[in-house]
């Protein structure tokens, strides 16, 4: 074997060896990011059920114990960031993905739940946005700009509460909640304050949708909306 | 959503094959820079033999670098006796003639002046000047040689079979951000030369500086027309005729780089249509060519490769950055440019690790490796951060300009002059 062709041969294994190991590695970390978000998503879950449970236990005067549920609406807003890049990354169509975004809509149906029952229980007067989208190439025009100017408003408004979901995610939950809400397939949809409207033109045009009182405060929290 | 075709989605995935055949190279040069040839090649002490040697300096227009040229070659350290340099005026039109004329007292030093003819005509004029001449070198006359620099390049002949010897050859006093890109550029050529030369690999005889054994060339014919690359058409005649071009690491050559930007694509211009019109037009039968070893299996199909890559690589990259910009632009206006702007999480669940951001980083890595290694090999003096610095940033934006307009030039049979 000649000098040329042996080092063609030795090149070639170590060019295997160094693009199998960098697969690997990027393939392990994306591993890591999925157990990350599994783990928040675990630890949520429990949390969402802790304050169920509690909110059933006091009956009667369970405002002044639940004042939490406030830090678990961040959290699941950072869940859905996190979610919203693994899905970015490794695709929509992604198994684990597909799994965890089941969970993680779960997971905002009951915090939207949630936090009705407090706001009716509590006086409370949180600003709600349902907020549907679709991932499907060329199905919702308008939606990551939609996205991005919801993502703007939470960050600048506190009081607002944020629930973004995937129209087209196979999960009989929120198939219930679409047609609870009566939703139509007509991309970008939003439930702002009850108030069912459809399509995106410009941010004005979108902030006219909510109560004035929520422009009254502003924060500095940076949370970005999926889609 | 922007662009939904799948295909357009993911343009990236045009880029892994490149990657791919950049990485094996690398890989390939140094494993071939640790085998023993080239370590050999490394470890080869200056000559002490004196064969009778003419240096050939082939001049057009050169008046203001040439007496440099000259007085570098009178410093060199080879007996005096065995060494005549050849000045050839090849029809200059400015004060060329009167700066050369100035050396006419010199005993070492013959005076050629001629009728414009190109650069092959006057490296022949100065060989036929030259009867007594074992070895023949030529130096292009905005080039300046180290003084042992002879001495290092007149050991690669003691191989019998070795009919040419390239030196190292750097950037003269770099002192421009783009004199310094092309200085760290030049640095990896040398490393490049170097580790290419131990699998008889060459395909280029530089115009600095590269040596001839005066035998080979007589048996294959002088200098001819090589589309505005004679030292190419050359070396790439020597290879087919079953010949070795070797190569001195530590023979220094500094030339005197383009300017301007403008310069410089001219210059690149006329090497890589010269490249590909050459192997293209006379030397096809040696792309794929087993018999020609690593020069027709690997160098002169991915010299091929490196120019298509480097045009695709370019659209590649200007469509994907054109696209993120318009779609960032769309999505995000309307919204407060102060919140577009802010910085987002610095968590590193969000740090965007992807095998090709990886294996680019691998592959840039092995680049400035090798122009370490080439600055340490050659002991070339001088500072090569800067230099580096400026290849990654500048290199990428300027080279595909010339590989488009050598293409074009190609493609359509534009013939463009020297200068």
């Amino acid at each position: 074997m000649s000098l040329f062709t042996r080092n063609v041969v030795i090149a070639l294994f170590i060019t295997g060896v160094i693009i199998a190991t960098v697969i690997y590695s990027v393939s392990y970390l994306d591993h890591q990011r999925i157990v990350e978000l599994n783990d928040i998503q675990n630890r949520l879950a429990t949390d969402t059920l802790s304050i169920d449970t509690q909110f059933a236990l006091l009956e009667e005067a369970p405002c002044e114990d639940l004042t939490e549920g406030t830090a678990l609406t961040h959290e699941l807003s950072d869940l859905g960031d996190k979610l919203a890049f693994t899905e970015e990354k490794l695709g929509a169509t992604n198994p684990e993905v597909l799994r965890l975004k089941q969970q993680y809509t779960l997971l905002e149906i009951r915090d939207y739940l949630l936090t009705k029952r407090l706001a009716n229980s509590c006086g409370l007067h949180p600003v709600i946005a349902l907020y549907f989208y679709s991932n499907t190439p060329g199905s919702c025009a308008d939606c990551d700009r939609a996205g991005y100017a919801l993502s703007y408003l939470r960050q600048t408004y506190p009081k607002l509460r944020v629930y973004a979901f995937d129209y087209d995610l196979d999960l009989g939950a929120l198939r219930t909640l679409v047609s609870v809400e009566k939703v139509d397939a007509q991309l970008p949809a939003f439930i702002i304050q009850g108030k069912r409207s459809y399509g995106f033109t410009t941010l004005e045009d979108l902030e006219k949708q909510f109560p004035k009182s929520l422009f009254a405060t502003t924060t500095t929290a940076t949370t970005k909306v999926k889609k | 959503m922007l662009f939904a075709s799948p295909l357009i989605m993911h343009l990236e995935v045009f880029a892994y094959p490149f990657i791919f055949v950049s990485l094996f190279f690398e890989v390939f040069l140094l494993v071939t820079f640790f085998s023993s040839p080239a370590r050999a090649q490394r470890d080869r002490k200056a000559s002490t033999k004196t064969p009778y040697i003419a240096m050939i300096v082939p001049c057009f227009n050169e008046e203001t670098t040439i007496r440099g040229t000259v007085d570098s070659l009178l410093a060199l350290t080879y007996p005096k006796d065995r060494l005549s340099i050849v000045l050839v005026n090849d029809g200059s039109t400015d004060n060329t003639k009167e700066i050369m004329d100035t050396f006419a007292g010199n005993p070492q030093i013959q005076i050629l002046h001629k009728e414009n003819g190109g650069k092959h005509s006057a490296i022949n004029a100065g060989i036929e000047m030259s009867p007594q001449a074992e070895f023949v070198g030529c130096l292009d006359a905005d080039s300046f040689v180290a003084p042992d620099a002879l001495r290092e390049i007149i050991s690669c002949f003691d191989n019998p079979r070795v009919a040419a010897a390239t030196p190292a050859m750097s950037v003269y006093k770099p002192e421009t951000l783009l004199e310094r890109m092309q200085n760290a550029e030049f640095i990896f050529g040398i490393a490049l030369r170097h580790i290419v030369a131990a699998v008889n690999g060459l395909y280029v005889t530089p115009g600095p500086f590269s040596l001839y054994r005066v035998s080979v060339l007589k048996e294959i014919g002088g200098f001819r027309f090589g589309h505005q690359a004679e030292d190419m058409e050359m070396a790439l005649r020597i290879q087919r005729h079953g010949y070795e071009i070797d190569n001195a690491p530590r023979a220094r050559v500094f030339a005197k780089s383009p300017q301007t930007v403008r310069g410089l694509i001219k210059q690149r211009t006329r090497w890589t249509s010269g490249f590909l019109r050459n192997v293209s037009y006379d030397y096809r039968d040696m792309v794929g060519n087993v018999r020609y070893g690593a020069l027709g299996i690997m160098i002169l199909p991915l010299g091929f490769i490196a120019v298509a890559g480097g045009i695709l690589m370019f659209f590649l990259g200007l469509f994907m950055s054109g696209r993120q910009i318009l779609s960032t632009i769309l999505v995000t206006s309307g919204v407060p440019l102060s919140y577009t702007l802010s910085p987002r999480s610095l968590e590193i669940f969000y740090f965007p690790i992807s095998t090709m951001l990886i294996l680019s980083f691998v592959v840039t890595g092995g680049i400035l490796m090798f122009m370490v290694l080439g600055k340490r090999v050659s002991q070339t003096p001088g500072t090569l951060v800067q230099g580096m610095l400026a290849y990654l940033f500048l290199f990428p934006f300027i080279a595909p300009f010339w590989l488009l307009r050598s293409f074009a030039d190609v493609t359509t049979g534009h013939k463009r002059s020297w200068r």
